[in-house]
């Protein structure tokens, strides 16, 4: 089982990772060593017993529906590195798919 | 006027580190430290930790100094919110002293893997401290503050605290509340303390424990309450798991918790061999789970509503690759391409399912042994003492395996802990408790007697 | 040949709340841009998701309104992919263990009668921001007030076999759920949303063919244009033999067409996991129960009921179940005294603010007993805003009927010897004249004289000679 440079930027195009074509070579080489290492779990055969992960509360707590103030040190518009009216800005859309 | 004190002997000692190089802090400053130190001095009344200065991972959030998480895709930013940990630290009169370094975003286990540089080991500037919470280790290693806040995910406040020599406590995953701890592995993640003695960091862990109605994972439990008159090891009984023990397991290591097996049978305990038969698959298991719940807890950093963003001059789908790609350094970037991959199409039940069956079962082994009567678990926490800076570098997959003993507790949600136990070519040695679920005063107390008879400077002899 | 179509529809409700499903921010709307914001929605480094409790029990209402088995545990789920308006990179959403499966809707079908549309699932998910792409030249502009509000997402099987009948569906759901006081569907202010599902087949084959997705359809009548826009399309391809694209559609209202959307290339992988900051959300049999205790009765239910007890014909009851307060006022009416048929046409016909029950009940009785004639109540009928007595205002404008003999008795008299003719055309049998004469004896009274009883003394005093 190995992890093909096609597969590596199909990952990177997902996780929005720019990769420059002189890092691919490594970077799949790196991605196959630990793909190929943790690969060692496909021989667990069973997925039987599936359940709860054995960490935290086996149920959610809830909230009572009540508007709180956010109580933020700083604005949105201070947290921003691009603010205009009220809105936070970026670029066109362009080649971006709507989902 | 004593939190003034306080902060100004905290500032010296901050200075000097910085004049040695340590690199172990991201942010501190003399006036910081003295808005701490009026804060607490106008407490009404003296809190459990009153004047005492920690050191926070730079993971974990503050309005005051800058949280960057040791990456430069948060360079500067300024939180507009305080972690939980961080207010019950201040409600009980504790100075948030300063930001420690840490691998970026928590991953590693050296913190080689900062951007900012790497933290040097306090006693060998050519190794490393361990990760990733390795500055905060760092500190308390070096007498700069008497306690520090880490996290874990996978063992990164237990194995700092083996190779620094220091005391490292990991809760009950859920014990302690997540809000303001910067999501890595979210079913993983604890706020974890380091400490030189084992009652320093009970206290602390008694503060910052506790249900939080921000953070839907923690748990409803009783305060952690440490005993510490009366305690003894007699009657119990201490599991020594034989994966633990491989014939290979470096001389010094196994030296030195040959000598504290003996001196816990000196005191009373008995000890006996169990199984955990699924240990080995704890580390493939982590390096599935965590990258896969990192590569969507890390998609909120595109740039786009806070934190840097890169000066391209594209469209949309530019600027998020742009920042993403330079922001992240390269272990972060392979561990979200692995967390994608885990996850995506075709591949989720190959890997992410299969991995969450090894969980279980690894947990399953815990449970089984606590259940047959064992009181505690013993095992080294480190594989080696602190190894070389540059060492593990070049193969990502030998840096994981320096997790392999500190893993399975995180995996299971186990309360566990590190603390000295000797020396061993002048490097500390960590041994490592293993308790079951909620059980974290039981450990102390017993790791307060162990810590009481053991020599944690004395070399092992082989 | 003969072309079946199929249809299914997703349909995203937003839940009235008042904050939002994983913070307390406002889940209001019409706010100034990013003031309904927090750690938590604008997915801050450190912020944690904690659900709302009312949330949770309006999803489960709609559910139980909608018959489904609602299970007593379902898991969060992180959606992946990137978006602006999506400020953590991903929607909590439910996945494979949803809060509800298999219920019903029946809906009225003009052209196949009663069809009982499947509910594949019910479950709870968080909304994103708002994108608005003309606000500042050349970039893209990001509110983020309505990011984690509330949503359920409902998925009917595709069991549907018209536009018309799509439509009648929505309507129903809309109804139930308003009914229900789940939300107020509104798809003027984007609380009601609807994408469609379409394909066709030839008619007697089991297979599905292959479907095409219609996005953002922003009303009831462009959701039926839009549905028949495609079938039609399809059927076109299919007819010359060409085969159908999976693709996703918008519609243009103008010209009443449907084009893929932008881009869209292979389909998402949205690695979907189960998120571990969020518990299993479990629904116990207290919760389970109080919750149904809380569902009024339904629409279907109360049209029948009303037809039944009230003894109202199937249209006239189905206009009055339409909205709950619409049917609760007129039983109130009804109990205020009023006759049921003319409480029902009264309610049906009239709009606008309605009086308070016991007047419009006194009025209905006025027009009943010959007090006031029909259109002098209409013209009553407006004025009794604020509780004002019928008669009062009757007394007031002058309206009240005449009835009694002497009164009308000179009338009548008048207008006979005035019209000898139309007279002696009645007498001879040619009783249309009777109208007629009638309505001189109105105008003479100026409208105020009971006409059911100028006519029955014309009748009389007519036919004694």
């Amino acid at each position: 089982m190995s992890v093909s440079r096609e597969e590596v930027e199909r990952m990177a195009a997902l996780a929005q990772l720019a990769v420059a074509p002189d890092e691919l070579p490594e970077l799949t080489a790196q991605m196959d060593r630990i793909v190929g290492f943790v690969a060692r779990l496909r021989a667990l055969d069973d997925l039987s017993g599936e359940g709860p992960q054995p960490t935290g509360p086996p149920e959610t707590l809830l909230r009572d529906d009540v508007v709180t103030p956010a109580d933020l040190a700083r604005s949105p518009a201070e947290l921003a590195p691009e603010f205009i009216d009220g809105f936070f800005v970026v670029p066109k859309l362009g080649a971006m798919e709507e989902p | 006027m004593s939190g003034r004190l306080a902060a100004a002997a905290v500032q010296n000692r901050l200075a000097e580190a910085d004049r040695a190089g340590l690199n172990a802090t991201l942010a501190w400053s003399a006036a910081a430290l003295a808005a701490e130190a009026d804060r607490v001095d106008a407490l009404p009344e003296p809190g459990l930790l009153q004047n005492l200065p920690v050191a926070v991972k730079d993971n974990i959030v503050t309005t005051g100094l800058p949280t960057t998480c040791g990456s430069r895709i948060l360079e500067g930013y300024r939180s507009p919110f305080n972690a939980t940990v961080i207010d019950r630290l201040r409600a009980a009169g504790a100075m948030i002293a300063c930001k420690t370094n840490l691998d970026e975003f928590a991953m590693g286990s050296s913190t080689e893997h900062s951007a900012f540089g790497r933290v040097l080991h306090p006693m060998d500037p050519t190794r490393v401290p361990g990760g990733s919470s390795g500055g905060s280790a760092a500190l308390v290693a070096a007498g700069v503050v008497p306690v520090a806040l880490g996290s874990e995910t996978g063992g990164s406040v237990r194995q700092p605290a083996s190779f620094c020599g220091v005391i490292g406590v990991k809760p009950t995953y859920g014990r302690v509340s997540r809000y303001g701890l910067v999501a890595f592995g979210s079913s993983l993640d604890c706020v974890s303390v380091f400490a030189r003695t084992v009652a320093d960091a009970g206290r602390v862990l008694g503060v910052i424990a506790g249900p939080d109605s921000r953070d839907a994972t923690t748990l409803a439990a009783s305060p952690i309450v440490v005993a510490h008159a009366g305690v003894s090891l007699a009657g119990t009984t201490i599991g020594v798991p034989r994966e633990y023990f491989p014939g290979d397991l470096d001389p010094g290591v196994r030296a030195a918790c040959d000598a504290a097996l003996l001196r816990m049978r000196e005191l009373g305990a008995a000890i006996v061999e169990v199984s955990l038969p699924h240990s080995s698959l704890a580390v493939p298991a982590y390096y599935i789970l965590a990258p896969a719940e990192a590569a969507a807890n890390l998609a909120r950093f595109d740039g786009a509503r806070y934190g840097v963003r890169a000066p391209v001059a594209g469209d949309l789908r530019e600027l998020y690759r742009a920042t993403r790609g330079s922001g992240f350094g390269p272990e972060v970037r392979r561990r979200i391409l692995v967390g994608t991959y885990v996850l995506s199409a075709g591949y989720y039940d190959a890997y992410y399912a299969r991995a969450q069956t090894a969980r279980r079962r690894i947990a399953g082994d815990f449970a089984a042994a606590f259940a047959s009567g064992v009181d505690l678990l013993f095992t080294p926490t480190t594989p080696t003492t602190a190894f070389r800076a540059g060492e593990k570098t070049g193969d990502p997959v030998a840096m994981y395996l320096a997790d392999v003993f500190v893993c399975p507790a995180s995996l299971a949600g186990l309360p566990a802990m590190s603390l000295p136990i000797g020396r061993s070519e002048g490097l500390p040695v960590g041994g490592q408790l293993i308790a079951p679920s909620l059980a974290e005063a039981k450990m102390l107390s017993l790791a307060a007697v162990l810590e009481g008879a053991l020599d944690p400077t004395a070399e092992v002899r082989r | 040949m003969i072309w079946e179509t199929v249809i299914g529809l997703e349909v995203h409700v937003q839940l009235g709340t008042r904050s939002k499903l994983f913070c307390g921010c406002s889940a209001g709307f019409g706010d100034p841009p990013n003031t309904n914001v927090c750690p938590v929605c604008l997915g801050l480094p450190g912020a944690l998701p904690v659900p709302n409790a009312m949330a949770v029990r309006l999803a489960i209402r709609a559910a139980l309104a909608l018959g489904c088995r609602v299970h007593e545990r379902s898991i969060f789920a992180r959606k992946s992919y990137f978006y602006p308006d999506l400020p953590k990179g991903y929607q909590i959403s439910q996945f494979d263990r949803p809060l509800a499966t298999g219920g019903r809707l029946l809906v009225d079908s003009a052209d196949r009668g009663s069809v009982a549309v499947s509910i594949q699932r019910l479950h709870l998910e968080e909304d994103a921001g708002k994108l608005l792409h003309d606000r500042i030249p050349g970039k893209t502009a990001i509110d983020l007030n309505r990011a984690g509000v509330p949503l359920a997402e409902i998925v009917s099987g595709p069991d549907l076999h018209s536009p018309e009948d799509a439509r009648t569906y929505l309507t129903a759901l809309k109804q139930i759920l308003v009914y229900a006081e789940v939300s107020d569907c509104s798809m003027e202010k984007g609380s009601l949303r609807v994408d469609g599902n379409i394909s066709v087949r030839r008619a007697g084959e089991t297979a599905l063919g292959t479907k095409t997705e219609i996005k953002n359809l922003n009303s009831f009548a462009n959701l039926e244009r839009a549905l028949a826009a495609e079938r039609d399309r399809q059927i076109e391809i299919l007819e010359r033999g060409g085969q159908v694209d999976q693709v996703t559609l918008l519609f243009n209202a103008g010209t009443g067409s449907v084009r893929p959307m932008r881009s869209k290339e292979a389909s998402h992988d949205y690695r979907y996991f189960d998120d571990p900051d969020l518990p299993p959300l479990v629904v116990g049999a207290g919760l389970l129960e109080e919750t149904g205790a809380e569902l009024p009765e339904l629409p279907s239910a109360k049209r029948l009921r009303l037809m039944s007890v009230y003894g109202l014909g199937a249209y006239d009851a189905g206009v009055l179940a339409s909205e709950r307060p619409i049917a609760d006022y007129f039983e109130a009416v009804c109990r205020a005294g009023a006759d049921p048929k003319g409480a029902a046409n009264w309610i049906i016909n009239e709009r606008g603010e309605y009086p308070e029950p016991a007047s419009l009940a006194e009025l209905i009785a006025l027009v009943a007993a010959g007090t006031v004639s029909h259109q002098a109540a209409r013209k009553i009928y407006p004025e009794l805003a604020g509780g004002s007595s019928p008669r009062a205002v009757a007394e007031r404008l002058g309206l009240l009927q005449v009835g009694e003999a002497d009164a009308l008795g000179p009338w009548v008299d008048e207008v006979i010897a005035a019209h000898p003719d139309e007279v002696r055309r009645f007498r001879a049998g040619d009783s249309r004249l009777l109208a007629f004469l009638t309505g001189q004896v109105m105008k003479r009274s100026r409208g105020t004289a009971n006409p059911q009883g100028v006519q029955a003394m014309l009748a009389r005093k007519l036919e004694g000679s």
